[in-house]
């Protein structure tokens, strides 16, 4: 096993609180359900075990035995993504789920193109094949139709969802700024700013800036 | 490559600075080493990155030492050693270089491109040599894509795929074992998109001037009588979506690789670099002339 202080990116000898935060972090980094529509996602759960089993060491080693709460094994269940939950599937649609999470693109597209009948499961599996495929133009297309045709459809919103939730996650992460320091007013544009305000101030017959 | 992978230089540590510009001081001795000194023009950052990424993977620190070159002889500078990485990535650039060159000389009938082409004629020879498997990976998906141009493919998607599934094979084939093979495999996958686009994006003007094939012109359905603004405006929106999605299933790929150096300079550039400049080309068309560092 790995040091377990180095897998959660600590320093050996952190405090217990420096330990519940690093990997409460992590977890969020490395969710199943930010994997979801990734090709690499068993690569994320293998990483989320070893994460859960270096603070599981940690914890019963060092903080008295502890037990960690936040995240619970439960997502053993949900990592099996959009297999467990929705049941009702057809034996169709259940199939070609199956060959796109396993990542079989080329049979889950022959079977797409045999169904006659273009529901809106169908363009939800079309869509969600495209995603892990990276056609993510035609994905967000698809899958938005399948919303349009039944908007109350908690499957197809949730993927949905998902998508838009990444992109904004990602274009509005922590570290980017935006344009931020590149737009903020230089010193010219502020001075000029004051003395026009000055000025409009001053014709209504009150001042802003005493001195001139 | 086309020099749009750099990072975000207000943010980066000065140290991180002239470690960036060690490796692609670097890459520009390796492909000086292969393809003699008039090759150095080929020089782009974004071979730059692929040095970068790859040599995060080796724990050993990044070795190098202050030296001189012919460009810059007054000022020493940091500059990394030669190794596997460094020839891989010095190799690729020259690669892509030469078959970019072809192409413009092909479309665009650009003067100094056969000037390039003789200049790097050599090391082209020398490097197919070496990695055949990958060459003809790389030949076959150009010719799938000279063939969508052909037919005016007017899908982003598609378009955007052969060159997508390029680096792709590029940035998984000197990876071991599978599983990162497959993690560099879908960063180079995305960026491949994020560049295709990016570029097809920075292009609109130049190609609808002179008539020449773009995606975008194509799937959007510009109009003749349209401004050529007022249509880079129109579709930012659904531009932007594509690009910015492409980055964010390559940071998800990068968060999976267990980088033991270099992290903050990658960080830089994944976080902040590609977001500017998709930022920078979609508010101006920042084109991406590139210069020296």
């Amino acid at each position: 096993m790995r040091n377990p202080y180095e897998v959660l990116g600590l320093k050996e000898g952190a405090s217990i609180e420096e330990v519940k935060k690093a990997y409460r972090e992590l977890v969020k980094k490395y969710h199943p359900d930010r994997y979801r529509d990734n090709p690499l996602s068993d690569l994320a759960e293998e990483k989320l075990r070893e994460i859960n089993e270096a603070y599981d060491y940690i914890i019963k080693n060092v903080g008295n035995g502890q037990q960690r709460q936040s995240y619970q094994r439960k997502q053993s269940t949900n990592t099996s993504g959009f297999t467990g939950s929705y049941q009702y599937d057809s034996q169709m649609v259940y199939r070609i789920k199956m060959l796109i999470q396993n990542g079989n693109f080329t049979q889950a597209q022959q079977l797409l193109d045999s169904i006659q009948v273009r529901d809106s499961s169908w363009y939800y599996l079309q869509g969600l094949l495209f995603l892990r495929r990276g056609w993510y133009d035609r994905a967000n297309v698809l899958l938005r139709r399948a919303v349009e045709m039944e908007p109350n459809n908690p499957e197809y919103r949730d993927a949905l969802n998902r998508v838009n939730s990444q992109y904004y996650g990602y274009r509005h992460n922590p570290y980017y700024y935006g344009s931020g320091y590149r737009q903020s007013p230089d010193m010219c544009s502020i001075c000029t700013t004051l003395w026009c305000a000055d000025s409009l101030c001053e014709c209504c017959g009150g001042d802003l800036i005493g001195c001139c | 490559m086309f020099g749009y992978i750099t990072p975000d230089k207000p943010e980066l540590k000065i140290k991180e600075f002239e470690i960036f510009r060690g490796y692609y001081c670097g890459v520009c001795r390796a492909i000086a080493k292969q393809a003699g000194h008039r090759g150095r023009f080929v020089l782009s950052y974004d071979s730059a990155f692929l040095a970068l990424l790859l040599d995060s993977l080796n724990s050993a620190p990044v070795s190098g030492k202050p030296g001189r070159c012919l460009i810059h002889p007054l000022k020493k500078r940091f500059m990394v050693d030669y190794g596997d990485v460094l020839e891989f990535s010095s190799d690729i650039n020259i690669l892509l270089a030469y078959y970019n060159l072809k192409d413009k000389w092909q479309d665009e009938k650009k003067f100094f491109s056969p000037l390039g082409l003789l200049a790097l004629r050599r090391g082209y020879k020398r490097v197919k040599k070496k990695y055949p498997v990958l060459v003809g990976d790389i030949e076959k998906g150009l010719s799938t894509l000279h063939e969508l141009e052909r037919s005016r493919c007017g899908q982003m998607d598609e378009a955007s795929e052969p060159f997508a599934g390029i680096m792709q094979k590029v940035f998984e084939y000197p990876a071991e074992p599978d599983s990162v093979k497959k993690i560099l495999g879908w960063i180079g996958y995305n960026l491949g998109k994020w560049i295709y686009l990016l570029d097809a994006y920075d292009d609109i003007e130049d190609n609808i001037k002179r008539g020449a094939y773009n995606p975008l012109v194509i799937q959007f359905r510009y109009g003749e009588n349209e401004n050529v603004e007022s249509f880079r405006e129109r579709i930012k929106k659904e531009v932007e979506f594509i690009l910015v999605y492409s980055l964010s299933e390559m940071e998800k790929a990068f968060s999976l690789l267990d980088a033991k150096k270099n992290k903050g300079i990658l960080e830089n550039i994944i976080y902040r670099g590609l977001l500017e400049k998709t930022r920078q080309v979609l508010e101006m068309g920042a084109g991406c002339d590139e210069k020296p560092l």
